[in-house]
């Protein structure tokens, strides 16, 4: 391409000042010999002048820039919200944005999971067995580590430091000849795996140093073991050892008042002293007590054996518990209470400080000084328990068990059946006199009427068997019991000597409608006829003819015309099968069915006892039945496509219920990212 | 282009306000020049640079490569007066307004009329002729800065600045030969 047929760009680009060395040579070359673009030139010369000149008038002046400044500012003030700006401006970096949606993806589950209980709770027993063996582990190696440090060092020691302020001391002491190594006893308070290991390096060491002065702090509940070895070790201690002594025996005599006063004597010549006697006497005259005996406690086993001899031995058991940590123990803390004491005592007579501080130290010192009282009451109570021995004799006379007298206890229960219940609720009220007792006379009517009344007597000996017998010709009775108890009095087994008396007789009687009585015999069956109507009223006298009555009766006509009557009667069992027989008269007598109940206990009067029957009498129908034919086949497919659309309406509809959680998350994320951006921009 | 500039248009679109301000001061008059060259009017051509400032402000975050940010400056600044531009032509009076002004011109002494001619010279060039020379002449840029503005390659410059240029004479030889006249 020339640069004539360019002419347009390279002379805008002189003008401009554009063009490289080399073009604009080529350039002036063609200027000088084409004419034409020479007046180009000069005319693009002259508008570049004009259009500079023109323009120039309409640059923007220099305040320009200022303006642009104001107004952006006005438009766009600074704002002062600072976390919202925070998190606006954190959420547009990519990483936040990632890390938002796994955060929230991750707290879905998690909402999940607690909803369903699933997870959370297993992962958490996990972690607490896991805790606990860790405690295991632990344990066991305090337990190693225990004796072989004495009472100083080892970690229950360390718990117990808190509680005890001079047993810390001593810890701290005896932790001090060691502090190189060790560092404060203080710090070891947690037990810590490095301290314990620490602990087991040191123990040789330890030992030998703590042992002199441990009688006393060493008696904790893990010292048990070994206290036998330091006893052998230190024979010393034991003098100093709080043992109470007591013992239990047991001893079958001939006479209790003897025994006593021989004990009493024994007591005597072993320097003690009977503390309390209690006797009881039984029905057959027997005596059986109690023997409180305190002795000095050198004395205590041969006192035993004295008294062993004063009966047959039937049990005994000696006991002895050693409290001389607990002694200690308080001892210790009372010399402490009462430094405690003092001090407080101290700071009162000085009288410096506010008011309220003194009332404080005053309140202190009540609470101390009740302490001390407390401790010394405990001390004193223990010394007083190790100076004597305590034995318990139990003394029981010989033959206690034999029985004193019999008594024969009558029981008698029966169900009465009646056709009215509150007359014969009245009339057996009507028997009472002194005599014949009733305890207890009940007639309930429930809410749909049935009536039923429950009576309890009390009859003496020589009445019953006439009251009963008339209680009995008051309606039917079923299920009459009678029950004898020969009951010992003051003892158990046999006795020759006991007399046996007769006790009164209680009677229970419960009345019933006859109505409501279960039928001995229950039958059912079926008449097929032609004329149901006529059939039935047939029926209706046959059973009035058979003393029965008809209990209940209901007639139904269905949509194929088929007549049903459903009769049901009770007749009394002597005229069952009379009746029976004469159903055959009325028509065909199909599906019977017999069923007997089994009454187990009282007797039953069998001829009288009621026996059910029902009878449904019914009619064949219509030859075609309206369940079939075209319009029954049309009407069932309606109802089953109809079905099925309700079913598939459901599986939608739980579908639903299962995305929507999911649905709902997704668009509140998106919306709150929305939300986000556009505050973002704002 | 220099790490500074870079590093200003980075604090920019992470919300510095400081170094939006910056840009404002340094890029305020080139946008000027755009706006103006689709515009023609002073006024409506700062409206649409101040308009545009805070667009930008506003959607900053949307710029996710620091150095394209002036280059999308440009773009807001061009859209939001081509709005203004195509409202304007919505206006009917405006019509008005322009047709007395014609009427008047031959009455007007000769730089006014010049200056008029010119104007109208320049609205019938197409809106990045318009945009090219205002940069030029307003700014006095080198082409190559007009270049990384408007996004065009350098013969493409040339081309529209040349074309510009003859087209402009075309229109203005009659009031140039009176200018030279006189």
């Amino acid at each position: 391409m020339t640069i004539h047929d360019n002419i347009d760009n390279y002379l805008a680009a002189d003008l401009h000042n554009e063009l490289s060395d080399k073009e604009r040579d080529a350039l002036h070359a063609h200027l000088v010999e084409c004419a034409a673009c020479r007046e180009m030139h000069q005319e693009n010369k002259i508008m570049n002048k004009v259009l500079e000149k023109t323009l120039t008038t309409e640059k923007p002046d220099p305040a320009f820039e200022q303006r642009m400044l104001a107004g952006f500012r006005n438009r766009n003030p600074r704002k002062t919200g600072g976390i919202a700006k925070l998190i606006v401006d954190l959420m547009r970096l990519r990483a936040t944005q990632i890390t938002a949606v796994a955060a929230l993806l991750l707290a879905l589950v998690q909402i999940g999971r607690m909803i369903t209980g699933e997870g959370a709770s297993v992962s958490r027993s996990r972690e607490i067995s896991a805790e606990m063996n860790e405690r295991q582990d632990f344990k066991k190696d305090d337990d190693a580590v225990g004796p072989a440090v004495g009472g100083g060092l080892s970690a229950p020691m360390q718990t117990k430091v808190e509680d005890k302020p001079d047993v810390a001391s001593f810890a701290s002491k005896s932790t001090d000849l060691n502090r190189p190594e060790s560092g404060a006893a203080s710090d070891q308070l947690q037990v810590q795996p490095e301290f314990r290991d620490k602990a087991v390096a040191r123990s040789a060491k330890v030992a030998p140093i703590t042992a002199p002065q441990s009688t006393g702090a060493s008696e904790n509940q893990t010292a048990t073991p070994n206290e036998g070895a330091e006893s052998s070790a230190l024979p010393s201690a034991v003098a100093n050892r709080k043992l109470i002594r007591n013992a239990k025996i047991e001893l079958e005599v001939e006479s209790f008042d003897t025994t006593v006063q021989k004990i009493t004597a024994f007591v005597n010549e072993e320097r003690g002293y009977v503390a309390t006697t209690s006797s009881e006497k039984q029905a057959n005259g027997k005596l059986r007590g109690e023997v409180v005996v305190k002795v000095i406690p050198e004395n205590l086993d041969r006192f035993l054996q004295k008294v062993r001899g004063l009966g047959v031995l039937k049990n005994q058991s000696l006991g002895t518990e050693d409290v001389t940590k607990a002694y200690f123990d308080t001892d210790s803390r009372l010399k402490n209470a009462r430094v405690m004491e003092q001090r407080l005592i101290d700071i009162l007579k000085t009288k410096t400080g506010k008011v309220s501080d003194l009332l404080q130290v005053e309140k202190e010192l009540g609470r101390v000084r009740e302490e001390i009282e407390k401790m010394q009451g405990a001390l004193k109570y223990m010394d007083a328990m190790v100076q004597f021995a305590t034995v318990t004799i139990s003394l029981t006379e010989k033959d206690l068990e034999e029985p004193a007298a019999f008594l024969l206890k009558e029981r008698a229960q029966l169900a009465l059946y009646a056709p009215e219940v509150e007359k014969v609720y009245n009339d057996i009220k009507a028997l009472a006199s002194p005599k014949t007792q009733i305890t207890n006379a009940q007639l309930d009517r429930d809410n749909i009427g049935r009536i039923s009344a429950r009576l309890s007597i009390l009859i003496a000996p020589g009445e019953s068997e006439g009251l009963i017998a008339r209680v009995k010709a008051m309606g039917r009775v079923e299920n009459f019991q009678v029950q004898t108890e020969r009951i010992a009095q003051g003892g158990t087994g046999m006795s020759e000597n006991a007399k046996t008396k007769r006790d009164k007789v209680e009677l229970n009687i419960t009345i019933s409608r006859e109505e409501q009585e279960e039928a001995y015999q229950q039958s059912s069956l079926r008449i097929r006829t032609s004329k149901v109507d006529e059939r039935t009223k047939e029926l209706r006298n046959l059973t009035g003819k058979q003393n029965g009555r008809i209990r209940s009766l209901s007639f139904s006509r269905d949509p194929d015309g088929r007549e049903f009557a459903n009769v049901s009667l009770r007749v009394p069992m002597r005229n069952y099968n009379a009746l029976m027989q004469s159903l055959n008269s009325l028509g065909k007598v199909e599906n019977v069915s017999v069923q007997r109940q089994d009454r187990t206990g009282g007797q039953i009067d069998e001829a009288n006892a009621p026996a059910d029957l029902s009878i449904q009498i019914y009619s064949q129908g219509n030859i075609v039945s309206h369940e079939s034919g075209l319009f029954a086949t049309l009407r069932r497919t309606l109802a089953q496509s109809a079905a099925a659309i309700m079913w598939s309406l459901r599986m939608i509809g739980v579908a639903l219920a299962f995305l929507a959680p999911w649905v709902i998350a997704l668009v509140a994320v998106v919306w709150i990212g929305k939300r986000v951006a556009r505050a973002g921009r704002r | 282009m220099d790490f500074n500039e870079h590093e200003l248009y980075r604090a920019a679109i992470h919300g510095d306000r400081d170094a939006f301000e910056m840009i404002i001061r340094t890029h305020s008059r080139r946008l000027f020049a755009i706006t103006y060259g689709i515009l023609q009017n002073r006024e409506e051509a700062e409206d649409a640079v101040q308009d545009a400032l805070v667009k930008a402000w506003k959607s900053r975050w949307r710029v996710r490569d620091p150095k394209k940010f002036p280059a999308w400056l440009t773009m807001i600044a061009r859209h939001r007066a081509r709005d203004v531009y195509r409202k304007r032509r919505l206006v009917p009076f405006s019509d008005d307004m322009t047709k007395p002004l014609e009427q008047e011109s031959p009455t007007n002494t000769g730089t006014e009329s010049l200056d008029r001619h010119v104007h109208s010279a320049l609205a019938a060039l197409p809106e990045i002729y318009r945009s090219a020379l205002m940069l030029r002449y307003f700014e006095e840029m080198d082409y190559r800065t007009i270049e990384n503005i408007l996004g065009l390659s350098n013969g493409a410059l040339r081309g529209i600045l040349g074309r510009a240029l003859a087209s402009m004479r075309k229109q203005l030889r009659p009031a140039l030969a009176s200018l030279e006249q006189s």
